[in-house]
C-alpha cells in the first residue's frame, strides 16, 4: 500500500508520481493486467507518464496526453532512459485529442477529471 | 469535463473501457504514524478541502451526464486506499500547507503528548481512490 519514498515531503512537483499510487497496483484495482494486454491505451492528463509507462510493458500501443510540457518534457526522458517503443507522449488537451475516431481501446483518466 | 468525456468517446472504439479515477473525497484521509513494528496507526483526521469537494462534484456530474446521453455504460466502481509517506510530521504537515486538495489542518484523535513523542517517525496520509470502470457504447 505504500506508494512512495522518504523524499516525499520535501520540494516535489504537483506532478510527482511518488504522491500516488503505483501504477501496477492501480490496474490491480480495476481488474488486472487484462485491462490494457495487447491494447491501445491513451493516459489522458498523463503528467510524467505513471500509468502510461505502467501500462507500457503489456499494452500493444500506449499515447500519453497532457497540457504541461515539462511534465512531457520528463515523460519523454523517462521513455529514454527506460528504453521503451512503444509509448509516446503529446502536448494536449482532454477537450480536443490529436487522434482519429474509435483508435484507442482504453481510456485512461487518471487523476484528471 | 463533459467536453473531455465526449472527446474520450470519440477516440475510443465501440465496447472500449474509460477508467475515471479521483482522490475520493465522500470519506476522509488519515494522517498515520509508523509504529516500531512497521503498522501504522491512525493520528487524525483530514478533511477535504472545499474547493476540491466542489470540483469533485462537478466530475461526479460530468460522468452522470455522459452516462445519461448514452455514451457510457458504467460496468464496476470501487474504492482503494493508498499511502502517502513523509520523513517526519512536519514533511507531512508542510505537504498540507502546500496541497489545495486538503484542508490545511489535521482533526488530531491523539493526545499532543503522544504527537511529540512521534514526531520523528514516519508518517503517512492514508486516502481514497474511486473509482469507476464504463464501457463505450
Amino acid at each position: 500500500m505504500a506508494t512512495s519514498t522518504s523524499a516525499v515531503g520535501r520540494l516535489l512537483p504537483a506532478i510527482s508520481s511518488q504522491l500516488r499510487p503505483p501504477p501496477e497496483d492501480e490496474l490491480r484495482e480495476y481488474g488486472g493486467l487484462g485491462l490494457v494486454r495487447r491494447k491501445r491505451v491513451i493516459d489522458v492528463g498523463c503528467g510524467d507518464g505513471r500509468m502510461a509507462l505502467g501500462c507500457s510493458p503489456y499494452a500493444s500501443e500506449v499515447v500519453g496526453v497532457d497540457p504541461d510540457p515539462e511534465a512531457i518534457r520528463l515523460a519523454r526522458k523517462k521513455v529514454r532512459e527506460l528504453g521503451v517503443t512503444n509509448v509516446r507522449f503529446k502536448i494536449g488537451v482532454a477537450q480536443e485529442l490529436p487522434f482519429p475516431d474509435e483508435h484507442f481501446d482504453v481510456v485512461l483518466l487518471s487523476w484528471t477529471l | 469535463m463533459v467536453d473531455a468525456l465526449k472527446e474520450a468517446r470519440r477516440i475510443l472504439r465501440p465496447h472500449g473501457t474509460l477508467v475515471d479515477a479521483r482522490p475520493d473525497s465522500r470519506v476522509f484521509a488519515y494522517a498515520e504514524c509508523r509504529g516500531a513494528t512497521g503498522t501504522y496507526r491512525k493520528t487524525g483526521v483530514i478533511a477535504t478541502a472545499r474547493e476540491a469537494l466542489t470540483d469533485d462534484r462537478a466530475s461526479d456530474r460530468a460522468i452522470a451526464t455522459a452516462e445519461r446521453k448514452g455514451w457510457f455504460r458504467s460496468l464496476r466502481a470501487g474504492r482503494f486506499w493508498h499511502r502517502v509517506l513523509f520523513e517526519d510530521r512536519s514533511a507531512m504537515q508542510r505537504y498540507l500547507e502546500d496541497h489545495a486538495r486538503f484542508a490545511h489542518r489535521v482533526r488530531w484523535t491523539v493526545d499532543a503528548a503522544k504527537r511529540r513523542r512521534w514526531y520523528s517517525d514516519g508518517w503517512a496520509i492514508r486516502r481514497a481512490v474511486h473509482y469507476e470502470i464504463l464501457m463505450r457504447t
